[in-house]
């Protein structure tokens, strides 16, 4: 909490090169809603964008020692963020209502999440509420195909924008939604052409953000790749410090291959514990009141590269003794295709 | 370093940890600090009883120490203070000498906890 107030909700918008990131902000900002929004920008890009919050920020990375890219800190970020938050509590700007943070093309986005919530000051007043991901309807197999980081990118979000549907082939963008939801089934997929879309919407967390309730893949299944995603239940309420030690060894051992996991655990209290990680890094767990929702069952996901489906499952199976409860998949396990 | 009780500031509370932090700081100001604190070890122990369940495949054992660390050690006597799992896993990686995947299949072919297990927390 920060002076009677929540943390203020900083949204991160990535997306590879050219896939519309910049011009779908252009569009969002020119909203009156969106006014007391701050944007943290990488570059200036030929859209330019304009709005009085706009700082630019240069990407200053420090590689813990030992550490692995996804948990770097970026201390140009930390500098500018801390920057806002001395500009707000002065009431030199108005009241800060979000940030939104674009990133490069190339990045990754789970450096920004580690830098939010390790940071001792930054995360006790900023909150992670959302990663966008723009995808280029018309270029966006490509990146897939040959770019990791861009996977990376589609596994990172909550939400998925797919621009330039209006120039691409509509059984190209059919194809591509299909392996969106393949390779991140808990993401809410958006469709915005010529960079419209409704402000409202894109930052809305009703069935999005951190706290959305997965979904089992339902498309067609994909040819066996390189990423699979999977998602599961259990047959009971999961002890909450079991499913913690074994996560916690799973993100040591594996992390960098653990793109993501997000879901709602039962661990047998009134409501369900949000869990939301990308690499190593976790956002604060959430134990809710209640469930959003009339099913009171586990279910998460977990999207991994290099992780088959079912050692994941026969590693829970073999911790069901501590868990207290045995994982049972959610529809068919996928695959999503790396060509 | 609080130079009177020799413990670290730990600016970094690691997630499997915030809800006791959470709760502890959601809690009305009348209340009892004593049920917080007690709850915390029943979580504390708990935690050590099931981790040793994976850990003694390793060869390793872990105890609460004095509520604040948990002093991790192997069968030769070498031993490492951690904080949390957080930097446990690190730890046991280095007195095992191999990383601890649960994923490996020598452990995944092993039901762990079968047996219910009973607080192991007798160091100090």
């Amino acid at each position: 909490m920060a002076g009677g107030r929540s943390t203020r909700p900083v949204t991160i918008v990535t997306g590879f090169l050219g896939s519309g990131k910049t011009t779908l902000l252009g569009r969002v900002l020119s909203e009156p809603s969106m006014s007391n929004t701050a944007v943290l920008v990488n570059e200036f890009g030929e859209v330019g964008l304009d709005h009085h919050l706009l700082r630019r920020v240069d990407e200053r990375a420090v590689l813990l020692g030992g550490g692995c890219v996804c948990c770097t800190t970026r201390e140009d970020l930390v500098e500018a963020l801390l920057e806002l938050l001395d500009l707000d509590q002065r009431g030199e700007i108005p009241r800060l209502d979000r940030v939104v943070v674009e990133t490069t093309g190339l990045a990754d986005p789970a450096p920004i999440l580690h830098t939010i919530f390790a940071d001792p000051v930054l995360q006790h007043h900023f909150s992670v509420d959302l990663v966008l991901t723009t995808v280029d309807a018309i270029n966006g197999d490509l990146h897939l195909d040959r770019n990791p980081e861009s996977v990376k990118q589609v596994a990172a979000a909550d939400k998925i924008v797919v621009t330039k549907t209006d120039v691409a082939e509509p059984n190209a963008v059919r194809s591509l939604l299909c392996r969106l939801g393949a390779i991140n089934p808990s993401a809410h997929v958006l469709e915005a052409a010529f960079g419209e879309t409704d402000a409202a919407e894109l930052f809305r967390l009703d069935g999005a953000g951190y706290r959305a309730v997965p979904k089992a893949f339902d498309g067609e299944p994909h040819d066996a790749g390189e990423t699979h995603s999977v998602s599961l239940t259990f047959d009971g309420s999961v002890d909450w410090t079991a499913f913690g030690i074994w996560l916690s060894m799973l993100l040591y051992a594996r992390g960098e291959d653990v793109l993501r996991v997000k879901g709602l655990l039962d661990v047998g209290e009134s409501g369900p514990v949000v869990v939301n990680g990308v690499q190593h890094t976790i956002h604060p767990p959430e134990h809710l009141n209640r469930w959003p929702e009339e099913n009171h069952h586990s279910r998460i996901v977990f999207i991994a590269r290099g992780i088959r489906p079912e050692e994941l499952l026969g590693s829970l199976e073999a911790f069901h003794g501590l868990l207290g409860a045995r994982p049972l998949p959610l529809g068919a396990e996928q695959s999503v295709p790396s060509s | 370093m609080c130079v009177l009780c020799g413990q670290d500031f730990v600016a970094q509370v690691h997630w499997t940890d915030r809800h006791l932090e959470d709760r502890a700081r959601e809690a009305a100001p009348g209340s009892d600090p004593v049920a917080l604190q007690g709850e915390r070890r029943r979580d504390r122990a708990h935690r050590v009883a099931l981790t040793n369940e994976i850990l003694r495949h390793y060869g390793l054992k872990l105890d609460d120490w004095g509520g604040s660390k948990y002093f991790l050690r192997d069968g030769k006597g070498r031993s490492e203070l951690v904080q949390d799992l957080g930097s446990l896993w690190p730890a046991a990686e280095r007195l095992a000498g191999r990383t601890l995947d649960p994923l490996e299949p020598a452990l995944v072919g092993e039901t762990l906890g079968e047996e219910p297990a009973f607080v192991a927390a007798e160091g100090g």
